[in-house]
């Protein structure tokens, strides 16, 4: 018996994702090459919009001096700082207030309370606390990344399937074996979407911390270059901000492939 | 019914936006004037308050600032026509950035005998023997940001008396209130910051005024510019700037006069104080603790803005000086100086 073949148009196609990634680097290279000749024309003076290759230029220059290495270690070192000071207690706070209900009580209304507080409004009293010294700056990343955190931590704890961890109990699992073996490997996903806002947020207010007494530092070299208007050198800083943020979401997103084996099959 | 309702608000929106628009028609447009509140804005405010702008034909309106950087922005982008305060490195770098504006008269200068700006110890470290220049040497400045004004007087300090900026720590601290508050929290050691801040400190017991800046470096701190768009209208420009040389000289001869090396108080000196107390919104008392100095005729120390430009230049907030005569226009204080009459 002949099998009669039918084509059938696949009518979710619309749905399928396409990858196009010759599309993203043209659209990338199509608007540097669009910015340029805008600038080029002299439509656009160049204070106000310094063309892709002058800013390259000026990249060059200070990597030959190498005072962007200066600028791009300070400021690394009060990411990495900040950084891992504000996760790990976001982490902690998180897992904490997620599993236990008291802390959960004493620390659920506290995180609601003080989250919507600006970080930059704080700036003057964490000076006074902790000086005008680097102490200060990291704490102002670190509180950033904190709330982030613990949010996404203590939401990722709480999404934990009852089930697994029932199953667990029943197979003789003490307390601290299910936080470590179900509850902490369930919520990794949400950790790590928390680390990806952290580190964000950290960069974003990375400005905000090199605005008080720093004289190095890619935020100190954005503000400084805006207050005497080297615009050049104020799109150099903001390049350098940008590319740490594709490089930190880059490392992210690969610790996150190796801690959580599971998601990515593919 | 709703519809209904719709129309009505667009025909009333319409006769607003008519009358709006109608207004300014007939009228002059005004002088757009970008400035600070400080009381070295002073001559403006007389020459606004007392009509001497009005006397000329120019109808002045003032636009008040943060900081000294966003009136150069702002004069840039034409968004007010004249800026009068302290020169800073931004605005060298938007005129070499290819935005052409001028520098034409004279707005106030550190001048010695003129309390302006005072370089304000720690209590302690005067009580110490700290009672030179030369003994701030590796201790921490504070000033507002890098590049500003306070900066340049610093370096210069410094440099007259045989150190470097390097042999100090500066300390941006980005506003004046945070540079006393550092001060007072111990964490620099001197500031660089204008009247009232170094009176308040001295009252208040935990500063002492070494030095007053202008003593030891006399500059041009402040001009006035011009955008543009402003000075091509030459008749409005100089009509502008006869009001400001009648507003210069009522200054002058009210606050400035001086016998024997003390200030000597002209006739108008308390409407000289009312009138900026008014604008400026501080207390009289702070107000009489100096105006700073300015030339009678508004003219500019016109060697003095090389001199800027070359230090900017060499300490590298600068690509490079920029001709005087790209900057640098005294026609329009000449001409007006010359037209308004002595009385």
């Amino acid at each position: 018996m002949a099998v009669e073949r039918v084509a059938v148009t696949d009518r979710a196609a619309f749905l399928r994702r396409r990858e196009y990634r010759a599309l993203r680097v043209l659209a990338l290279l199509g608007i540097v090459v669009l910015w340029e000749l805008v600038t080029r024309t002299g439509w656009v003076s160049s204070l106000f919009l310094p063309s892709p290759l002058s800013v390259i230029g000026e990249l060059a220059d200070m990597a030959r001096s190498g005072q962007l290495f200066v600028h791009l270690g300070v400021s690394l070192r009060r990411l990495l700082w900040g950084f891992t000071l504000g996760a790990a207690g976001g982490i902690a706070v998180g897992v904490s207030t997620g599993f236990f209900s008291r802390m959960e009580a004493v620390g659920q209304p506290l995180i609601a309370a003080t989250f919507p507080i600006p970080k930059i409004a704080l700036l003057p009293l964490l000076i006074l606390w902790l000086g005008i010294g680097e102490p200060s700056k990291v704490a102002v990343i670190a509180l950033g990344v904190f709330f982030p955190m613990a949010i996404n931590t203590y939401a990722g704890v709480r999404q934990a399937d009852p089930l697994l961890v029932r199953a667990a109990v029943a197979f003789g699992a003490g307390r601290w074996s299910v936080i470590r073996k179900v509850v902490l490997p369930s919520a990794l996903p949400m950790i790590f979407a928390g680390l990806k806002l952290g580190a964000g947020t950290a960069l974003l207010l990375l400005v905000a911390a090199e605005m008080i007494a720093a004289d190095s530092g890619i935020g100190f070299l954005v503000l400084h270059a805006g207050n005497i208007m080297d615009t050049t050198k104020l799109m150099v800083g903001i390049v350098c901000l940008s590319v740490l943020g594709v490089l930190s979401h880059w490392a992210l997103t690969g610790l996150e492939r190796a801690a959580i084996p599971w998601r990515h099959t593919s | 019914m709703r519809s209904g309702k719709r129309w009505v608000v667009c025909v009333s929106l319409g006769a607003l936006m008519a009358t709006g628009l109608a207004a300014p028609a007939h009228a002059q447009p005004k002088t757009r004037i970008g400035a600070l509140k400080l009381s070295s804005s002073a001559p403006l405010f007389i020459g606004v308050d007392k009509g001497f702008f009005k006397e000329f034909g120019v109808d002045p309106e003032l636009v008040f600032f943060q900081a000294a950087a966003p009136i150069a922005t702002a004069l840039a982008t034409g968004q007010i026509d004249v800026g009068a305060t302290g020169v800073t490195a931004a605005l060298y770098n938007i005129v070499l950035g290819g935005e052409q504006m001028w520098i034409v008269a004279d707005k106030g200068r550190e001048w010695p005998g003129y309390p302006l700006t005072g370089i304000v110890v720690q209590k302690e470290l005067y009580d110490s023997g700290v009672r030179s220049i030369a003994d701030l040497k590796g201790k921490r400045i504070g000033i507002t940001t890098l590049g500003s004004t306070f900066h340049y007087h610093l370096g210069n300090i410094l440099e007259k008396s045989g150190l470097k900026l390097a042999d100090v720590r500066v300390v941006p601290l980005q506003t004046m209130a945070a540079a006393i508050e550092a001060l007072k929290g111990r964490q620099v050691d001197a500031i660089l910051l204008p009247q009232p801040f170094p009176a308040t400190a001295e009252a208040q017991g935990f500063g002492k005024i070494l030095f007053w800046a202008g003593d030891l470096y006399p500059w041009q701190v402040a001009t006035v510019f011009y955008s543009k768009k402003f000075a091509a209208d030459r008749t409005r420009a100089v009509d502008f700037m006869k009001g400001y040389v009648k507003a210069s000289r009522y200054y002058h001869d009210a606050v400035l006069g001086q016998r024997d090396g003390r200030p000597a108080p002209g006739a108008n000196y308390d409407e000289v104080v009312a009138i900026t107390a008014k604008y400026t919104e501080a207390r009289p008392e702070a107000i009489r603790l100096g105006f700073p100095f300015q030339d009678r005729n508004g003219r500019l120390l016109v060697t003095d803005i090389q001199r800027q430009m070359q230090w900017w230049t060499e300490n590298g907030f600068m690509k490079r000086p920029i001709p005087l005569k790209g900057i640098v226009d005294t026609s329009f204080v000449e001409e007006a100086a010359k037209a308004v009459p002595e009385k």
